[in-house]
């Protein structure tokens, strides 16, 4: 633990650009295992998430030194006033649902986009679709079909992943990053605006015209 | 020093100089696998139950200890401690154990429960040996009478009255309306078993969209108990009592999960939320591993009852329309940051106004479920001997530990930044459950 954190704080200096990661999605679909297989490339059982939890990752990507902080969001209803907050200055969104439980695909559309637009206070935050435990595909509620559907919908990226056999994972983040680099906007605010992600106390501009999400 | 008698109250609020320690950090051994928590919970018990005598010259063991590894920078783990000298203070602390144990056989006997006495001696840490522990909790909880003639009657009552909740609410529907169709026939004989046309049209079925239907009711009942099916699953992923790969294990989350789904719905303002597992977890572990097979056989329903008693303190930080509210987790949280600037505001103002690490990040989950993902779960039912055994109940002394928690780490969060800090807080490092305990009691009494 304190080698990580200290490698943070060194590296914190030689970043080119941090980005906020936000992971949504009903509880038990596997945000927290995704983050692990991605963070620390193992799979474990795992409490579920109570509130928010926190998890950094540097990452090159095309030449660039990336600082991602990935905040993995607990699912229960319960907690959605709690996390409203988080989703200030996110600059990616990854939505997770479990390819065997369809309620978890359906809530995607009936409760956590509206949450990011509501919340989201980037305009042209990019939002990726991941159904994941596609190894459990015996018993697959969900159909790729209607996840690549559903993406283009709502102007999302997508993939099919699974934390536990690795399938990908590395992938999902990559995409999303991959992309926020291709966002003129998201990139900009990534170099000047650092600090307030580094304090998300401050007070965050308001949504504007929130309900039109151009990604 | 016993807890809580110190004679000389803090004049000042500076923050003690023992709280920078480096004596906080336990030690986590290279390539350490933890054993069976039965195991685990014996050994920290011998530690926990270190009379007053005996802990200062562990205390000053510790010292020493450290003293070899204080110059390494930040959190060392340390130094494994040479065997003979780790038999020899085990030895010494399995001695002062037995005494510990006739101090509350002594205490457990009486006619009629001291409960003063019960909680000064619980705050120590209750020794995990024949039930105490069990019984200690269930008496500090309310759920035994103070007087011991009344256990078996009042025990009996609860048990029975827990069956006819399991009866009420986990029956199945076609069940319900069997039965009732089997009421109904009796009355009806002459009819030969034909129901009137009219009986059948207002008669319950699985597509029914009713409000009042059992079976709509069913629907969403089987949504909560997948929700609490899928935490129960997941409570505890390394412990086999909870999680192994066995029969027992599987009984205990049956268990758990029908205790949670009868407070669910005898609660339906609050139902299950997430977290209330790790809640009922220690409850049920401690009764279920009670020597008495009598009363372990009863782990359920005495859990779920106790469980209602300790909630009684913290429903409302599961309560979202309360959130906002005086009562809710907000206010609690407020409680504990102004508590951190009471007793020492340069750290409270470095994690409030320099490193901007919005308390609800870490403290929302640390309150909410009584630090029960904090530690590991043998220093948790040490940390909660303290809890239940708190004269100003629970939520008082949970704050305390909380700020003594802030204070264990303060030189780290002092020198760190928003992810450092938030890093270091969620993933708390391991600490000496009984310095921290200490630390908590010292910022009572320099209130």
């Amino acid at each position: 633990m304190a080698l990580s954190s200290s490698s943070s704080s060194v590296s914190g200096n030689e970043f080119d650009h941090l980005f906020k990661i936000l992971l949504i999605g009903d509880s038990g679909v596997g945000k927290s295992s995704l983050l692990l297989r991605f963070t620390a490339d193992t799979f474990d059982d795992l409490s579920p998430t109570i509130g928010v939890d926190f998890k950094l990752k540097l990452m090159t990507l095309e030449g660039k030194r990336l600082k991602l902080t990935i905040w993995d969001t607990a699912g229960q209803e319960r907690f959605r006033t709690l996390t409203s907050s988080y989703y200030r200055g996110a600059q990616g969104v990854i939505l997770v649902y479990d390819v065997t439980r369809r309620d978890t695909f359906t809530n995607l559309q009936d409760v956590w986009l509206k949450e990011v637009e509501l919340y989201s206070t980037n305009q042209d935050c990019v939002k990726l679709l991941v159904g994941n435990k596609v190894d459990r595909d015996s018993e697959r509620a969900v159909s790729q079909h209607e996840g690549i559907a559903f993406a283009r919908k709502y102007g999302c990226l997508f993939l099919e992943s699974s934390a536990k056999t690795r399938i990908n994972v590395q992938q999902c983040f990559e995409e999303l990053v991959r992309k926020i680099l291709e966002t003129p906007s998201l990139v900009a605010e990534a170099k000047s605006v650092k600090k307030n992600i580094l304090r998300p106390g401050n007070e965050p501009p308001p949504p504007e015209n929130a309900g039109s999400c151009a990604c | 020093m016993p807890a809580g008698e110190s004679s000389v109250a803090k004049p000042t609020k500076r923050v003690p100089e023992w709280l920078n320690s480096p004596a906080w950090y336990t030690k986590p051994s290279h390539g350490f696998t933890p054993p069976p928590v039965e195991d685990v919970v014996q050994e920290k018990e011998a530690v926990a139950t270190t009379p007053p005598a005996a802990q200062e010259e562990i205390e000053e063991d510790e010292i020493v200890e450290e003293s070899a590894t204080k110059d390494e920078p930040g959190f060392q783990e340390n130094n494994d401690v040479s065997s003979s000298r780790f038999q020899e203070r085990a030895f010494r602390r399995t001695l002062s154990l037995d005494a510990r144990v006739g101090l509350f056989v002594v205490e457990l006997s009486r006619t009629r429960i001291h409960l003063a006495e019960l909680q000064r001696l619980a705050s120590q840490g209750i020794p995990d040996v024949g039930g105490i522990r069990a019984t200690s909790w269930k008496l500090l909880l309310g759920y035994l009478p103070r007087s011991r003639d009344g256990w078996d009657e009042e025990v009996s009552k609860k048990r029975a009255q827990y069956e006819a909740f399991k009866h009420e609410f986990l029956i199945n529907p076609s069940e319900v309306t069997r039965r009732t169709a089997g009421d109904q026939s009796g009355s009806l004989s002459s009819n030969k078993g034909f129901l009137p046309r009219h009986d059948v049209s207002h008669g319950d079925h699985p597509l029914s969209v009713g409000s009042t239907s059992v079976w709509n009711q069913f629907f969403k009942d089987t949504e909560l108990f997948e929700q609490i099916d899928r935490d129960v699953k997941r409570t505890h992923p390394d412990m086999q009592f909870f999680c192994g790969d066995n029969e027992r294990a599987h009984e205990n989350q049956e268990a758990l999960k029908r205790a949670l789904f009868i407070f669910a719905k005898l609660n339906p303002g609050i139902r299950y939320v997430q977290g209330m597992n790790e809640v009922m977890a220690p409850l049920y572990y401690v009764f279920r591993t009670d020597p008495d097979e009598s009363n372990a056989v009863h782990a359920e329903p005495d859990a779920f009852f106790c469980f209602v008693d300790l909630l009684s303190d913290f429903r409302d930080h599961f309560c979202q329309q309360l959130d906002n509210s005086a009562v809710g987790i907000r206010s609690t949280i407020s409680q504990l940051t102004n508590l951190l600037k009471m007793h020492d505001e340069e750290l409270w103002r470095h994690l409030e106004q320099v490193s901007k690490v919005n308390p609800q990040f870490y403290a929302f989950r640390w309150i909410t479920l009584l630090l029960t993902q904090e530690f590991d779960f043998a220093d948790t039912l040490r940390l909660w001997d303290s809890l239940l055994s708190n004269p100003d109940g629970p939520l008082e002394i949970l704050l305390r530990v909380c700020c003594a928690m802030l204070l264990s780490v303060r030189n780290r969060l002092l020198a760190g930044d928003f992810t450092s800090n938030l890093k270091l807080l969620q993933h708390f490092p391991r600490v000496d459950i009984h310095l921290l305990l200490k630390a908590a009691e010292e910022l009572k009494s320099s209130q």
